[in-house]
């Protein structure tokens, strides 16, 4: 399970220089064999780390972002998505959100 | 000749008896059809058309076929490579008591075969061969009777007994108007009974085996916060289609999302590398609050 923090600057044209801060926190786990080296066969795995969400949890993730003093408008989007095998992963919850600047 | 006459009668009543005595396991299939045959669930659609429906379109109907990679390497790597040992009934059903409970009932013959099948089908998946395997395998799943028979008195087995020939086990032990045997097996309803496989399962030899830890989090996690629910209540909402990690619907109901987006000026001249100094800097505050609503772990490998 993966959240993604962006910020963009809409003024920006040019999409390789929009982004202006990006935070990714993954949960998972990690299977391993009784020397403790990380293994992906089920009849290896003996034991795992434990990286996961635990149940009747809620997590808090906190992000302070400073932009440069002349960027007026910025997009931010956060984005949960569950990825149920390798790398297909599905969003399933985002929100986005328009921020207007006074640089004057 | 009295003496030897009656020898001869009470050998025969003996054999008769022990005959009429042979347990369903002592029947083993020769082949995969001979094993379908005999866990035949295509019966039970006809009067339960619509949980046969939900069930054809659950992940326990492609039990095998959708985990083909995790088994071939199994046997490909861990059995040939690692331990050395030859595919054997007892090696393969580390995967398949759970895959395809009605593996237990095939020939030690047959059970090599099936994982032959397993590697052929992954190692040569655009293949002529490895088609054909993934059609063979495809005839085996977690099936209505693996459940309601099979499995159905395993987690109680001194309480319980060995499930009965011809019986299919359920929740309720509904009347059927003699179209089968019922027994009512409350064990069917509690968590444990998903806990055989949906967790880390112990094979007869004491090999542990995690395709997935479940259960683990369940019990040691959920249940010791107070958590009380079953797994059959969130899972079997949509009957037995089983829905979890693959239904997106289900992901979403398992997981809280909130996040908090406040924007704010930092005061000039406290953050370093800014255009100007001594302008205020646009700032923002991001905060998600992610929840898990389940009754799990969430991933869980």
């Amino acid at each position: 399970m993966v959240l993604d923090v962006t910020a963009k600057n809409l003024d920006e044209e040019d999409p390789e220089k929009q982004e202006l801060f990006k935070a990714q926190k993954i949960w998972f786990e990690i299977g391993v064999d009784l020397d403790r080296d990380m293994r992906y066969g089920a009849w290896q795995i003996k034991e795992i780390i434990d990286l996961t969400l635990p149940p009747m949890q809620t997590q808090k993730e906190q992000y302070l972002v400073h932009f440069d003093t002349d960027t007026e408008e910025v997009e931010v989007e956060v984005k949960l998505s569950y990825f149920i095998s390798g790398g297909k992963g599905n969003v399933i919850y985002t929100t986005t959100k328009q921020l207007s600047f006074d640089t004057d | 000749m009295k003496v030897l006459v009656l020898l001869f009668r009470s050998i025969c009543t003996l054999g008769i008896f022990l005959f009429l005595c042979q347990p369903l396991a002592a029947k083993e299939a020769q082949t995969i059809d001979e094993l379908v045959a005999m866990f035949d669930d295509s019966k039970c659609a006809e009067c339960h058309e619509q949980i046969y429906k939900e069930w054809k379109s659950s992940w326990h109907a492609k039990a095998v076929v959708s985990s083909l990679k995790g088994m071939h390497n199994f046997v490909a790597i861990g059995l040939a490579k690692e331990w050395k040992t030859e595919l054997t009934k007892t090696e393969i059903l580390k995967c398949l008591d759970c895959h395809a409970p009605a593996v237990e009932y095939a020939s030690e013959k047959l059970a090599q075969e099936i994982g032959n099948l397993i590697v052929t089908a992954h190692k040569d998946k655009d293949g002529e061969a490895g088609k054909k395997a993934k059609a063979e395998l495809a005839k085996l799943n977690v099936g209505c009777l693996s459940c309601h028979n099979l499995k159905a008195t395993a987690v109680a087995r001194g309480l319980r007994g060995k499930p009965e020939k011809d019986v299919i086990y359920g929740p309720n032990g509904a009347d059927t108007d003699g179209a089968h045997k019922t027994m009512e097996t409350v064990d069917m309803s509690r968590s444990v009974f998903c806990m055989q496989c949906h967790g880390i399962y112990k094979a007869a030899d004491g090999e542990t085996i995690q395709c997935n830890t479940l259960s683990g989090s369940y019990q040691n996690t959920y249940i010791n916060l107070g958590g009380s629910k079953t797994c059959q209540e969130c899972h079997m909402k949509k009957g037995h289609m089983f829905p979890g990690g693959h239904d997106l619907e289900t992901v979403a109901e398992g997981l809280g999302f909130d996040v908090e987006i406040t924007p704010y000026q930092h005061l000039p001249g406290k953050v370093k590398g800014v255009k100007d100094t001594k302008k205020w800097v646009p700032s923002v505050i991001i905060t998600a609050f992610v929840k898990n609503k389940t009754g799990h772990r969430v991933p869980d490998g």
